[in-house]
């Protein structure tokens, strides 16, 4: 039956598109040679220690890391107690409450950041990086919200008011009792938030400036200058680096169960 | 104080927002009682348990333990235990965490501490769990640690909420003997609210029965089982054949029925349970329309100009058979004088 | 113990007042400036925006693009869905995380591998030209080709997800019970296979269409300025001319597909929990 062989082949293709390009710049970045080519012409760790010595992709390294880290928390200290609220009370205007929460995810990101430069930055003279970091708290939200909702959805609310019974206050109760069993959510969603923080590119766009650059945007740019392999030696770095942490969080919280 | 006021709702009225499920309800619970709170689901039995527990705020009223009105004390300083329904054990805790719990929020620690928490294991028989996380217990289990839990916190009064419903009938039967000893033993004031009439009567010094919102009887088991007061009572612990009275005559739905005797005076409904039908002979006739062989009885439907009727005989004399005509009395010496009726 | 609404409001506003102000506010008004000229409220922005014949140019070439991704990612997609579907449960997890996999990469990794491939030096040409089927390297950048190329690879693999999960939730015995009963592969697929699992398609193809449509990092690094796109024109005519209002315009555009596009899947998946 012509099936047997079908289902293989069509799934080597479609795998070998998908990732193919990604061997393909692994294998570019190993490259001894100047250019950009693949084959590559010999192998090489040049380009990648090379990466490390870029002064801007340091710099803007920081500065995506800032802006995950931060964001994420950030988002994670207004998304929680929200989600808590909207799982545990009966809030009037909960689905209202919900779209005007969830809608960053609908925007795209070029928009934020456009409209942020145009009446936060230029009118009130905020800092870029202030701008930035609002945009990227923004667009986080939605996911701290949502992964923790589902959480807290999963949890009974009587152990609250048992532990309230017992003696403990209501914030008492949050913290002894509610937030030991949401952790795995909430730590799956800072790894959400994190790694879509990090790997977004538009709302950065027009929210860069002298200095202050996210790492993706400083690629974008060092590639309309030079054509040499460390920025796929970076992409390579950076893939991996994401690839690491979804790995490790799948391996110790199970962590497709959040998402 | 006498102690038969440990415990007193003193025109407790409850409500979701404009909607009141307890109106002004006024109760007085003695110290040590073990007390049930029995009735249909909505009644607001567990509304008026979770006001005393203080996760619910009253419109209005106040509520009084051992001479201290606790009507706006916060629940976490409110000396009342509740167990759970479901038990509520704190999952990333194991059971001796669990029990320990509300010690060490007051503070309890050391040797004190584990102390209490062994007692506490040792009245449930749990000693050698306590290592165990709570997903790792049966239903049975869990609940002892829950009770455990609460008892160690040494509350005035315990509140239980449906504290046999989730188990299978093997484990009712040793957890209502549990439940019973652990309260005679340590005499705490123990209510716990149940929709089940067999449970109430089984454990309880003392029934309250609630229907929507309101108290309709107050009594002890053999009160509540021979001489209800109400027709919803009487339907409630069983006597099927309830009806009203009008002038003296049992009303029906097509009009009034001669009685085969006289009612008491101030009586406004008659009720009879089935072993109290005689059948074979009577003023009133009807057809049997069901039968069915319960082990000791037999139980017969019978179709009746009265309405339908639950009568039931000794299994050992003979059966009588679907669609015959038989005649059978409702012996008002027999019947619960009712003197409340409409509830229904 | 949860009958507060003081404590709700007082948990909730923060979050929400904050996604209004730092982020529907600026947007909103942002939305606004496509509508004013001057003191009053105009579509003329519009009329002027779709009457020059590069915007109707980029506009059909985005929506044109994102449909044929669709097209293409649903055609490719069932036939990699079926198959992993078929695979046994082992196979099966490994095959979808790695179909997964990309999706965790920055976009930007994922576009620029392309350069490489599609190059004037790259792969395909240096190809093409040892087995003889060109002469010279032929131009494949900055082409709609590439593009379209990039974008598919871009969201190919939520396609491929979201009608796993449909075929998954399609009844077992349907299709071999078609089998029998005499249709052959192509009516199996008409017939059966498509209606049962028609809403992942559905899912699938708004996030992909929508995707496509707003994309910007593909298009920017495939496309260049000779191949523009919806958001890489929006950002051209902001950078090169200051121009809002164009910006406003296109931005509008995209957020009522994006937004549709939402409402659509919201819908869909409210009528399948229903069931």
């Amino acid at each position: 039956m012509t099936n047997k062989l079908f289902s293989p082949i069509i799934l080597l293709l479609v795998l070998a598109f998908l990732i193919g390009p990604f061997l393909i710049i692994i294998a570019a970045s190993l490259s001894a040679g100047e250019t950009l080519a693949f084959p590559p012409q010999g192998l090489s760790l040049r380009w990648v220690l090379k990466v490390f010595e870029v002064e801007s992709f340091r710099a803007s390294f920081g500065i995506s890391m800032f802006l995950a880290i931060g964001g994420t928390l950030a988002a994670l200290i207004l998304g929680i107690p929200a989600s808590y609220a909207l799982s545990r009370y009966k809030v009037p205007g909960a689905e209202t409450i919900r779209t005007i929460v969830s809608s960053p995810i609908i925007v795209p990101g070029i928009i934020v950041g456009l409209a942020l430069l145009r009446y936060f930055v230029v009118p009130f003279n905020f800092g870029i990086l202030f701008a930035l970091f609002l945009a990227h708290t923004a667009l986080i939200l939605p996911y701290a919200v949502r992964v923790v909702s589902a959480s807290l959805n999963n949890l009974r609310s009587d152990i609250e008011e048992a532990a309230v019974l017992l003696g403990s206050s209501r914030i008492g109760a949050f913290f002894r009792v509610v937030m030991p069993n949401i952790r795995g959510g909430i730590l799956a969603a800072f790894i959400l938030g994190f790694v879509t923080s990090f790997n977004q590119v538009p709302v950065s766009l027009f929210l860069s400036g002298p200095g202050v650059r996210t790492l993706p945007i400083d690629m974008l740019a060092y590639m309309e200058i030079t054509y040499d392999p460390s920025v796929a030696a970076l992409s390579a770095l950076l893939a991996f680096m994401s690839l690491g942490i979804v790995f490790l969080a799948e391996r110790f919280l199970g962590f497709s169960r959040y998402v | 104080m006498s102690d038969a006021r440990f415990l007193c709702l003193e025109k407790l009225t409850l409500s979701y927002g404009k909607n009141v499920a307890v109106p002004e309800m006024d109760l007085d619970i003695g110290k040590g009682e073990l007390v049930a709170l029995l009735g249909p689901s909505g009644c607001g039995k567990t509304t008026t348990m979770r006001a005393i527990a203080g996760l619910m705020e009253p419109s209005s009223g106040k509520i009084i333990l051992d001479n201290v009105d606790i009507t706006r004390t916060p629940a976490n300083k409110r000396p009342v235990g509740l167990v759970f329904q479901s038990y509520a054990l704190f999952p990333h805790l194991n059971v001796y965490e669990n029990v320990a719990f509300g010690l060490k929020l007051m503070g309890v620690r050391g040797k004190e501490l584990d102390d209490k928490v062994q007692e506490g294991l040792r009245t449930v028989g749990l000693s050698k769990f306590a290592t165990r996380k709570p997903a790792e217990l049966s239903g049975g289990q869990q609940q002892r640690v829950s009770l455990a839990r609460s008892m160690v916190m040494e509350p005035k009064v315990l509140l239980l909420d449906e504290p046999l419903s989730n188990l299978d009938a093997r484990l009712r039967l040793e957890m209502r003997t549990e439940l019973q000893r652990v309260q005679k033993e340590s005499g705490v004031t123990m209510i716990f609210v149940t929709h089940d009439q067999v449970e109430a009567l089984a454990m309880a010094d003392r029934i309250i029965v609630m229907l929507d919102g309101h108290i309709e009887q107050i009594g002890t088991p053999e009160d509540i089982y021979n001489r209800p007061v109400s027709d919803f009572v009487a339907d409630f612990v069983g006597f099927e054949n309830v009806f009203a009275l009008e002038n003296g005559k049992l009303k029906t739905a097509t009009g009034t029925v001669e009685l085969s005797g006289t009612a008491p005076l101030d009586a406004k409904g008659l009720a009879w349970r089935p072993s109290m039908v005689s059948l074979g002979s009577g003023p009133f006739e009807g057809t049997i329309r069901g039968t069915s062989f319960a082990g000791g009885t037999r139980e017969y439907l019978l179709d009746t100009p009265l309405g339908p009727i639950k009568a039931e005989c000794d299994a050992s004399l003979p059966a009588h058979e679907f669609g015959s005509v038989l005649k059978f009395d409702l012996p008002v010496s027999q019947a619960a004088p009712l003197s409340r009726v409409g509830s229904l | 113990m949860f009958q507060n609404r003081a404590e709700a409001f007082a948990l909730v506003l923060p979050a929400a007042i904050f996604a209004a102000v730092v982020f529907l506010a600026p947007v909103l008004i942002l939305l606004s400036e496509g509508f004013r000229s001057g003191d009053s409220w105009t579509i003329q922005a519009y009329i002027d925006f779709f009457s020059q014949s590069l915007n109707q140019t980029v506009f059909l070439r985005t929506l044109k693009l994102a449909a044929l991704v669709t097209a293409a990612s649903a055609v490719i997609g069932y036939a990699a869905a079926f198959a992993i579907v078929n695979l046994p449960p082992k196979g099966k997890g490994r095959i979808t995380g790695l179909v997964v996999l990309p999706l965790m990469i920055s976009p930007v990794a994922r576009t620029y591998a392309w350069l490489v491939i599609l190059g004037r030096t790259g792969f395909v040409n240096k190809a093409l030209v040892a087995v003889g089927l060109s002469d010279e390297p032929i131009r494949f950048l900055f082409t709609e080709t590439a593009v379209f190329i990039g974008l598919l690879q871009l969201f190919l693999p939520l396609m491929i997800i979201s009608l796993i999960s449909a075929l998954e939730n399609m009844p077992r015995d349907a299709v071999p019970a078609a089998r029998v009963l005499g249709a052959n592969w192509l009516q199996v697929f008409t017939k059966v296979i498509l209606p049962l699992t028609k809403e992942g398609l559905v899912i699938g193809g708004t996030l992909v269409f929508t995707g496509s449509m707003t994309a910007y990092i593909t298009p920017a690094i495939l496309g260049g300025s000779k191949v523009l796109m919806l958001e890489t024109l929006l950002y051209q005519r902001v950078t090169v001319a200051n121009d809002f209002v164009s910006a406003s315009v296109i931005a509008l555009i995209l957020i009522v597909m994006a937004f549709a596009a939402n409402l659509l899947l919201k819908r869909l998946a409210t009528a399948r929990n229903k069931r």
